[in-house]
């Protein structure tokens, strides 16, 4: 049946990443973490975790056990570690905000919880990297959206490499006096491998085929889009080793992500003129809600490169490195895997629900799984409100923020909810919802292949 | 078959942005009983390969390089009954297809919508009967569905990125 094709556990690395959304959404808008707290206090990690690894990371694992296959067109190797990973990354983030709540006072337990988290996280990434890479491994030569995703990977590693590291820095068993002062000037080094490695390469990567795949778009290489993935690279592998080598050496790292950010400037604008030229050569000339909801999340990414741009330029980076994160966070990241998601979540219930009785009964078009008309005003409101939040972060006005936190936290909630009505085919006429041979699909979990 | 194939070159007429089926159609009719027919275009003829089917053809096609394709059209009685004759056809079984009853061309659909036709294409078709989809790309999703329904295929990817399947229906419990 249609369900070999399907990766099991993707809807609940999905579901368990909303949750963490929501629940990090919550907390901004009532205040908790920056700005109401200091950009390194507890409180914001906790928050920022919450976003990076529950929202964002769990979302893209969960993303990539369904496309890795469909992009290298080869099956998933070791599926049944999906469920591991899905443990391991829950149990490992739950510690690691636990590890925070100590350090801020909030939680009083003597028990190790950055330590566990510190080693259950990477033991989590380490099996979703094993999964993916031996998969790409053997689809070699890969496919270019599949050469992003193996680069991203690799930022994983360094990223989960680092965080593991802060983790035993802070709860003191590391006792490396140099090692921890050199932590200020690592922590920049482990954003960006994972805002700019892991999730954004990775995310591109994935465009690359998805967009021309629902624009109906030619998708054969373009020289351009080698160049980004060329470029790109090199931005990360600047960062990688250049910042180390650079801290080895005692000198700043300033020259590093000098070079980085000119490298990956360079990719951003060929990124654009891919885009563009998706967009003009579309064979399917009316956009659906997913594509168009994309391109909030395309104008946040620009946006948070001229912001950066400025910022650098004024001096002012550091003051306001908390609206650049917000904007790149919500804006761009989540708001390009909420629009996504609005289609990727129909498509694979569509498959699972009327795959088996495909060519022989009447099913509905995978359009009929949402209500575009309705949701449209979510997606607007949603960027409306990380737009005024992230304007609201540069005028330092706490209240405004926290009210455009809010408007983005209704936005969300109403799109998981319209997730949850296509995931129960609420939306289809009683007529075509359920023919003979097809049953409701369960909320978190494909049903198995079978075979 | 002892006849050399009858030749026909119609990539000047395809370059100058003609039209060269009458003239293929003349050639077919100068045909000798039991010769071949080469055709040599810009592009791979698909639909030359229904046309000339019905008039009992067997098509043999392979890139020659620079885009173009030699086709040669044998007649059915004549043609030596092996897969070797579809060298463009990577082949998944052994034995003679059928000539495709039917060509869907599902290249400019949306996702799932290709799978959807072609499904519904083969559920129409007699049991042991081959039908011809395009697709938009590799049907990754379509390959383990067919196989399940008790349907076999041949696939191969175009020179213009989509994809042209063969499948041939089940016989006995056909795919149903």
């Amino acid at each position: 049946m249609i369900g070999a094709s399907l990766s099991r556990w993707t809807m609940a690395f999905f579901a368990v990443s909303l949750v963490c959304l929501i629940l990090a959404e919550t907390l901004m808008a009532v205040g908790y973490g920056f700005p109401s707290h200091a950009i390194e206090a507890p409180e914001t990690l906790v928050v920022v975790h919450l976003v990076a690894i529950g929202w964002l990371s769990l979302l893209m694992c969960g993303a990539l056990f369904q496309f890795v296959p469909v992009l290298v067109a080869k099956p998933l190797w070791r599926p049944f570690l999906a469920l591991p990973v899905l443990a391991c990354l829950m149990a490992g983030l739950g510690f690691l905000l636990a590890g925070f709540l100590q350090l801020a006072g909030t939680l009083e337990s003597d028990l190790p919880f950055l330590i566990l988290g510190g080693c259950l996280l990477p033991l989590g990434f380490a099996m979703a990297i094993w999964i993916l890479g031996e998969t790409l491994w053997r689809a070699r030569p890969l496919p270019l959206p599949a050469r992003f995703v193996a680069t991203g990977l690799i930022c994983l590693l360094v990223l989960a490499f680092l965080g593991s590291l802060f983790a035993h820095l802070l709860s003191g068993w590391i006792p490396a006096e140099r090692l921890a002062a050199e932590r200020g000037r690592l922590v920049p080094l482990h954003a960006a491998m994972g805002i700019g490695g892991w999730l954004t390469f990775s995310a591109v990567g994935v465009s690359y085929r998805l967009l021309p795949m629902f624009m109906l778009a030619p998708d054969h290489e373009r020289a351009t889009s080698r160049w980004v993935w060329l470029s790109g690279s090199a931005a990360l592998l600047a960062l990688g080793l250049g910042v180390l080598l650079e801290l080895a050496l005692g000198a700043s790292t300033s020259l590093s992500f000098g070079v980085a950010g000119i490298c990956g400037l360079v990719a951003l604008v060929l990124y654009g003129t891919d885009l563009a030229f998706f967009y003009r050569h579309r064979k399917r000339r009316q956009l659906e809600l997913n594509i168009k909801a994309s391109g909030g999340a395309f104008a946040a990414l620009f946006a948070s490169a001229l912001l950066c741009g400025v910022l650098v330029a004024s001096g002012t980076l550091e003051r306001h490195v908390g609206a650049l994160v917000y904007l790149v966070f919500f804006g761009w990241l989540s708001g390009l895997a909420l629009s996504q998601l609005y289609k990727i979540v129909p498509f694979l219930t569509w498959l699972e629900c009327y795959g088996p009785v495909m060519g022989r009964k009447p099913t509905p078009r995978v359009q009929d799984l949402v209500a575009e008309r309705r949701d449209g005003p979510w997606f607007i409101l949603y960027f409306a409100g990380v737009f005024a939040a992230t304007g609201a972060l540069l005028a330092e006005e706490l209240t405004l923020f926290r009210l455009g936190s809010a408007v983005v936290c209704i936005a969300t909630l109403a799109i998981v909810v319209e997730l949850v009505l296509a995931r129960r085919l609420a939306n289809v006429s009683a007529s075509l919802r359920l023919p003979e041979g097809t049953r409701l699909p369960r909320l978190f979990m494909a049903a198995s292949g079978g075979r | 078959m002892n006849q050399p194939p009858y030749e026909l070159d119609v990539r000047p007429i395809l370059r100058d942005g003609g039209e060269p089926f009458s003239a293929i159609m003349q050639a077919v009719e100068a045909l000798a009983p039991g010769q071949s027919l080469r055709l040599l275009a810009t592009f791979k003829p698909l639909p030359l390969f229904q046309v000339l089917g019905a008039r009992g053809f067997q098509p043999a096609a392979r890139e020659i390089g620079g885009g173009d394709w030699e086709v040669l059209f044998m007649p059915v009685d004549a043609a030596p009954s092996s897969a070797e004759q579809h060298p463009a056809v990577p082949d998944s079984t052994q034995g003679d297809w059928p000539l495709p009853s039917i060509e869907i061309d599902c290249r400019d659909l949306m996702p799932p919508e290709p799978m959807v036709k072609t499904l519904e294409a083969v559920e129409a078709i007699a049991p042991g009967a081959t039908l011809v989809a395009l697709l938009p790309r590799e049907p990754r999703f379509l390959f383990p569905e067919i196989e399940t329904r008790g349907c076999l295929w041949r696939g191969e990817q175009q020179p213009d990125g989509s994809y042209r399947i063969v499948i041939r229906r089940g016989e006995g419990t056909g795919a149903a």
